[in-house]
């Protein structure tokens, strides 16, 4: 039926060096559980939507180091942003995606999910990463590459074309955002902080901007 | 009616054979609930056709004598639903237990006038998730085919008839569940039943800007896990977990969502006749099944995917307790 996050539950056992949080954002339909669903396993397949919030797990290994990465897979449509806004919180990775043959999932980025970032993120220095998803459409695409990477520049994001698809640039799009966060220490330091320490240090921001982001 | 139709558009089609489990669903070969799509043994037959004489009879020609019935012994209908609507039955049944029959009698024409005459906002939302919703069953799995054109219809009928809740995803779910069971028109008047609160307390708010039934909800349920299951709700606090991490499409489709088939139309018979409160036990029923898996985890992220995955899969040889439980 629905995808669930079935490759999660059996990697309790295996040991990593750093671990990052990771959110997907961007409208309902462009893509999200897909890219998630293709960089996990092989399959490719049409996905039911997701309601409310799913997540999966990953570990790969790059630049030399053990990663476990946890990618929170958020629900596209407007009204879920009510229950999707607290996932923001100790993200080190954020992933804005659109669709490339729908320009309205590409003006809701800068128009809704960038300002979703500024408001909800507690993590200043968090790496964002702009997709544009479905390449293998050529025919229909109707947003440039260079429209993409404009945005990318004014977001101050990476920036990836891909498809889900033909897995097209899907790994290099969650690996050269580890890269990334790997450069930048304060979140190089959350990541290796795993345990007790991390469960504190939420749970004070967690107190401090209690009423602030919903007020 | 409605899964003989099923049956016979499926066969028409020219495409490779494909197989499907007894509720129409085609089969993964890593599926492990081959044992419930095991041939049924003589007896279990037997008691099956029983079964089905006590609730023709309990509700008599067409649901005519259902009212008087339910008056006289209510206590019998719900240890019958308990055990399970006749899945020959389900559709009139969850139609006279929902209250939405009596709604369809008293809107005639209501809903061809909406599906016909008005549009609306959300159409190009519901058209997008159409291919989306049950995509592995016989009936929706056609593109264009009559089981995706029943849920788009039933879906904008419902975003004209209420504009301000529209549609919200895992509204198809529920629609897809009921059309399995009953006419285009019926589904929608059950939908109707169900958001407006026909028998029990509406669950509009579930769907309205905001959600704010869901956020309810979340609420109560959190303070029920740490009432009736307190190890596992201090575990829960540790590890930062709180019910919209798993719960969330437990309320918002009542199980349709991402639950096996079987075990939801179950919930569903029981739903329909005692309300809300079901998912809430269904739900720390879950919880309580896997409690001693749950409390040895300690990641967040690893005890809420065992609190809304492994929880469904590990039920599946179980099913059968599931309802003893709640």
């Amino acid at each position: 039926m629905a995808s669930t996050g079935l490759s999660s539950s059996n990697s309790s056992s295996s040991s990593y060096d750093l671990s990052f949080k990771i959110l997907l954002i961007g409208d309902s339909g462009v893509g999200k559980s897909s890219l998630l669903v293709t960089f996990i396993s092989n399959s490719v397949e049409d996905l039911s939507p997701t309601i409310g919030v799913d997540f999966k797990i990953k570990l790969l290994t790059v630049g030399g180091k053990k990663l476990k990465l946890t990618i929170w897979d958020t629900a596209g449509q407007e009204r879920f942003r009510t229950l999707t806004s607290s996932y923001y919180r100790g993200a080190q990775g954020i992933v804005l995606v659109y669709d490339v043959t729908r320009r309205e999932t590409f003006t809701d980025l800068s128009d809704i999910w960038a300002k979703e970032v500024e408001l909800y993120s507690t993590n200043q220095d968090c790496v964002k990463m702009l997709v544009g998803n479905k390449v293998d459409k050529e025919s229909e695409r109707v947003v440039s590459k260079e429209e993409g990477m404009t945005l990318a520049e004014e977001l101050g994001s990476l920036f990836l074309e891909c498809s889900a698809r033909t897995r097209e640039n899907v790994e290099q799009c969650f690996e050269e955002l580890a890269l990334k966060i790997m450069e930048v220490p304060s979140l190089l330091e959350e990541g290796s902080a795993v345990g007790k320490r991390n469960i504190l240090k939420q749970k004070q921001v967690h107190h401090t901007s209690g009423g602030g982001c919903c007020s | 009616m409605e899964k003989k139709r099923v049956a016979d558009d499926h066969e028409v089609e020219p495409a490779v054979p494909v197989r499907v489990d007894r509720f129409g669903f085609v089969k993964q070969e890593q599926n492990s609930a081959e044992g419930l799509c095991r041939s049924r043994s003589a007896s279990e037959y037997e008691r099956e056709e029983r079964r089905i004489r006590k609730w023709r009879k309990m509700i008599g020609v067409g649901g005519s004598d259902w009212k008087h019935y339910i008056r006289r012994k209510p206590h019998v209908v719900k240890r019958r639903i308990r055990k399970g609507i006749p899945d020959c039955l389900r559709g009139l049944v969850w139609q006279l237990i929902s209250g939405s029959r009596d709604l369809l009698l008293m809107n005639p024409g209501v809903y061809e006038q909406l599906v016909i005459y008005e549009t609306s906002a959300s159409e190009l939302d519901i058209i997008r998730d159409i291919s989306r919703t049950f995509p592995s069953h016989v009936f929706f799995r056609q593109r264009h085919g009559p089981g995706q054109r029943s849920l788009y219809n039933v879906l904008k009928a419902y975003s004209v008839f209420d504009r301000d809740v529209g549609y919200v995803q895992g509204m198809g779910f529920i629609a897809g569940l009921l059309l399995l069971y009953m006419s285009e028109e019926d589904a929608f008047w059950l939908l109707v039943a169900l958001l407006k609160g026909a028998v029990h307390a509406p669950m509009e708010g579930l769907y309205l800007a905001g959600l704010p039934l869901v956020q309810q909800y979340l609420y109560q349920f959190d303070h029920l896990v740490k009432e009736h299951l307190p190890k596992l709700g201090e575990h829960f606090s540790q590890e930062m977990i709180n019910p919209s991490m798993y719960a969330s499409q437990w309320f918002i489709t009542v199980f349709s969502y991402s639950f096996p088939f079987h075990l939801a139309i179950r919930i569903w018979d029981v739903f329909l006749y005692e309300g809300v409160r079901i998912v809430f036990k269904v739900g720390l029923a879950l919880l309580k099944y896997c409690h001693d898996d749950l409390v040895l985890f300690h990641c967040q992220t690893e005890v809420v995917s065992v609190s809304y995955n492994f929880v469904v899969l590990s039920l599946e040889p179980a099913h059968g307790s599931l309802m003893h439980w709640i």
